[in-house]
């Protein structure tokens, strides 16, 4: 089987499950206890205005067209009208996406740059306090509520010693000028960014450690060491060429996770940012936007899982030459 | 699991001997056992319940700040006296006085004046003896004052109050006056409370609160002041007086006081403080530890239980069933799962069941895949094919042959979901999806966030969640890779 063979195969994957999620998101909205209407129909109105509003928001229709209807609209970005602003969610999302984005790709970016580089270096120091330190900080990783952590850094950094902004992705008003405002928005990102990196960079870095280390010690390591190859080609050209895939699989796979969590960590720094606007709309009922905002961020996650198919495809050759059974 | 056969010769003296010898996996067994321990004792361990509020003002701090930070060093802790009739002492009567109580613990207290008698036996006499001013007599106004003292000898409290419920019972042409005064150290006296009736009064309840805009002008004060730390400034002994006054009419009059309580609320309380409704933090940490458990272990429980039969049925079948619970299995776990259950908790509504139930539905599929795999080999496996050559149907071979040797496996996976199960619970309740009606550690740190623990700097209401929360997950961790480490020794790495 054929690499292109391949990812067409993960791309119909990613498209069915894409469907699934809006079909579920289509249905979840219509089981809702009560008439989603009455959160926006206000009694007062004549029965005609009532009419109209339910006109609007396409809620008359048989579920099957309106199904249809919905993933017609889906397909043009169409994503109703917000309950609460009555606006299109279409462009609030437009609105909050590139923050969320800023958010996601700094932490991203510097979670697995710190957490790789620690682990490769742990990995050549075993025993060392540093190897027990990287040990420690994954467990302690996985244990901590990171929320818990992002509410110790907003406290100690933003109430207790306050040289960061508490909440917001820049000052109201911002301050004049390019520069400026390009200080203001990372001084405004280094706490959420910040405390992103602090909880997840330990468990990147015990798993590149772990990795390291089973590779070196394979056989072929041994080999290549006996052949009387410098340490640094063996490291290189021997070890790290078995690591990669595994890592940068790792790094693709973890896209998802970060996009989801991208929920608590805009919520804790009142962040205006796709992941709040989900929650802000969840709890107002708000059900067009919480949609919509779902869509976007289980597209995000499709979109992440695909790209870990195709990268996991390139970086590891087994997978072109055919399955060999791996499923 | 002492039944198995194949992969794991291991019975449950022989795992046990092994797990004792693991110092992490006793760590955590002995931290998950304080958890059980605390979980089951809750009653006992904590002075009150979970849902008691006004115990103390709003998002006090620890008791014992005021040994280690000056700041705190005399803060007031809650004062709450009950003032029943054996608690007053009458420091002055005049035409009456205390009634005797009923019995000695009487929440209720009863003034009684003498009734004035109009048509005294005056002689003739008399009358030609006496001024003129004097005829005819008028009533003499009664007087009764109950006093209490109250050493105070902490620095200003932010607020206090008082409440009790009233009522008189007198001759229409009696007139009475009741009146609540603070007499501090110094002899300055407050008047915080008054009412005057004439005649009859029906039971009803005054409420004194010193946050009150109507006690403020009442004491000359504006918007802006506070009377208690102006009333309670200095140290010593407060006296709380109750004043009753009457012009007495024919009958006699009877002033009923039932059920007084004066509250200082502490602006220091209990072992972690209070929150923002003046609950006690200690005892909803020690109540979260039972929420957290059960949700953590059913949670886990379930979910891997489904995880285990559905990845039996899977691989032992195989085909269109197992191509087709594959793809589900996949399709689920690409959905991105904080979100979903964001929606889904706050569709199904807020309950503790609600939250098992989700985070079981949207994490049993690692499980499924792991057991699938091991079922694909075993499946394989001589006597499972000896079983089924000797007729053995297919829910016999996966019950009895398949089950019990992936076991081991699911039952350290087991433990090793638990702390994700707890963390997920604490991440719908921070959030403001969990149960409202129960105390869980998630929620502690939501109305900590939302409810002034930044502003004040509450970081006692803030670190013992997150700790508690860490550490039972650390010890599940523990557990869960000592249990693999002994019975999945190939497994160890991958979890």
């Amino acid at each position: 089987m054929g690499y292109s063979r391949y990812l067409l195969r993960r791309l119909g994957y990613a498209l069915i499950v894409l469907f699934v999620i809006i079909s579920f998101n289509f249905a979840i909205f219509r089981l809702m206890p009560g008439d989603a209407t009455k959160m926006i129909i206000d009694p007062m109105f004549t029965p005609e205005a009532k009419a109209e509003l339910r006109r609007q928001f396409g809620l008359d229709d048989p579920p099957l067209v309106q199904y249809v209807k919905y993933i017609g609209s889906l397909a043009k970005f169409d994503l109703g009208l917000s309950f609460s602003t009555r606006r299109p969610v279409i462009n609030e999302l437009k609105e909050r996406l590139p923050n969320t984005m800023v958010l996601f790709l700094s932490s991203f970016v510097l979670t697995t740059m710190i957490g790789i580089s620690v682990g490769v270096y742990t990995a050549s120091k075993r025993g060392t306090f540093a190897d027990s330190f990287v040990t420690g900080a994954g467990l302690f990783a996985y244990a901590v509520p990171s929320f818990w952590i992002q509410l110790l850094l907003l406290m100690l950094f933003g109430y207790y010693i306050p040289i960061l902004p508490i909440h917001g992705t820049m000052s109201a008003p911002p301050p004049d000028g390019f520069f400026l405002q390009l200080l203001d928005r990372i001084h405004h990102l280094i706490l959420p960014a910040g405390s992103n990196v602090v909880i997840a960079f330990g468990s990147w870095a015990l798993y590149t450690r772990n990795t390291m280390l089973e590779a070196l010690g394979q056989d072929y390591i041994v080999t290549a060491r006996a052949k009387g190859l410098h340490e640094k080609t063996v490291l290189r050209h021997h070890a790290l060429r078995s690591v990669l895939p595994p890592i940068v699989t790792l790094i693709f796979s973890a896209l998802p996770g970060m996009v989801a969590g991208a929920v608590i960590t805009e919520t804790i720094f009142s962040w205006h940012g796709v992941g709040k606007y989900l929650l802000d709309a969840v709890m107002q009922q708000d059900y067009p936007a919480a949609q919509g905002a779902f869509y976007l961020i289980a597209l995000a996650v499709v979109t992440c899982n695909l790209a870990a198919d195709v990268v996991y495809g390139i970086v590891d050759p087994r997978i072109r030459v055919g399955e060999g059974g791996a499923k | 699991m002492s039944k198995n056969k194949t992969q794991t010769k291991i019975g449950a003296p022989t795992f046990w001997e092994q797990y004792r010898r693991k110092p992490l996996g006793m760590v955590g067994l002995a931290i998950v056992s304080l958890y059980v321990f605390v979980a089951i004792f809750a009653p006992y361990l904590t002075p009150y319940t979970p849902k008691e509020i006004l115990l103390a003002d709003r998002i006090a701090a620890p008791a014992w700040f005021r040994s280690i930070l000056p700041k705190f060093a005399d803060a007031p802790s809650s004062v709450r006296i009950s003032l029943g009739s054996q608690e007053w002492t009458v420091s002055e009567a005049v035409g009456g006085g205390l009634a005797p109580a009923e019995s000695d613990d009487s929440p209720l207290s009863v003034i009684q004046f003498e009734p004035f008698v109009r048509d005294e036996v005056v002689s003739e006499e008399e009358i030609d003896v006496l001024e003129v001013e004097e005829y005819p007599k008028e009533p003499e106004q009664g007087v009764v004052t109950l006093s209490y003292t109250l050493p105070y000898n902490y620095s200003a409290p932010k607020t206090f109050g008082l409440t009790f419920n009233y009522w008189i019972e007198a001759p229409s042409d009696s007139k009475t006056e009741l009146e609540f005064v603070i007499e501090t150290p110094e002899g300055k006296r407050y008047s915080l409370w008054g009412k005057s009736a004439s005649g009859q009064l029906a039971n009803q309840p005054a409420r004194i609160d010193s946050r009150d805009l109507s006690l403020k002008q009442r004491l000359g004060m504006t918007i802006f002041d506070d009377p208690a730390p102006r009333i309670f400034s200095s140290r010593g002994d407060y006296s709380l007086l109750l004043i009753a006054r009457t012009i007495p009419g024919e009958e006699p009059t009877r002033v009923y006081i039932s059920d007084p309580e004066f509250y200082i609320p502490g602006t220091v309380h209990g072992l972690l403080g209070a929150d923002h409704m003046g609950a006690d933090l200690w005892t909803q940490l020690v109540y979260g530890t039972r929420i957290s458990l059960s949700i953590g272990l059913s949670a886990a429980a379930i979910s891997v239980a489904v995880g285990t039969a559905v990845g039996i049925i899977s691989g032992y079948l195989g085909g269109v069933v197992d191509e087709f619970i594959m793809r589900i299995v996949d399709v689920l776990m690409a959905i991105p799962d904080l979100p979903i259950l964001i929606i889904l908790g706050a569709l199904l509504g807020k309950s503790v069941w609600n939250i098992v139930l989700l985070i079981s539905a949207f994490a049993w599929m690692g499980t499924a895949r792991l057991v699938r795999s091991q079922t694909l080999s075993l499946r394989e496996r001589v006597f499972v094919e000896a079983a089924k050559a000797s007729g053995a149907s297919d829910a016999y071979v996966m019950i009895i042959h398949i089950l019990p040797n992936v076991l081991p496996l699911v039952f350290a996976g087991m433990v090793l979901r638990i702390p994700s199960a707890i963390l997920t619970e604490a991440a719908l309740s921070f959030l403001g999806l969990g149960d409202p009606r129960v105390a869980t550690w998630g929620r502690m740190l939501h109305n900590a966030r939302g409810f002034g623990a930044f502003t004040t700097l509450a970081w006692w209401w803030l670190v013992p969640p997150g700790l508690a929360i860490t550490f039972l997950s650390l010890a599940f961790v523990f557990i869960g890779n000592t249990v693999n480490e002994i019975l999945n020794p190939r497994y160890r790495e991958r979890s």
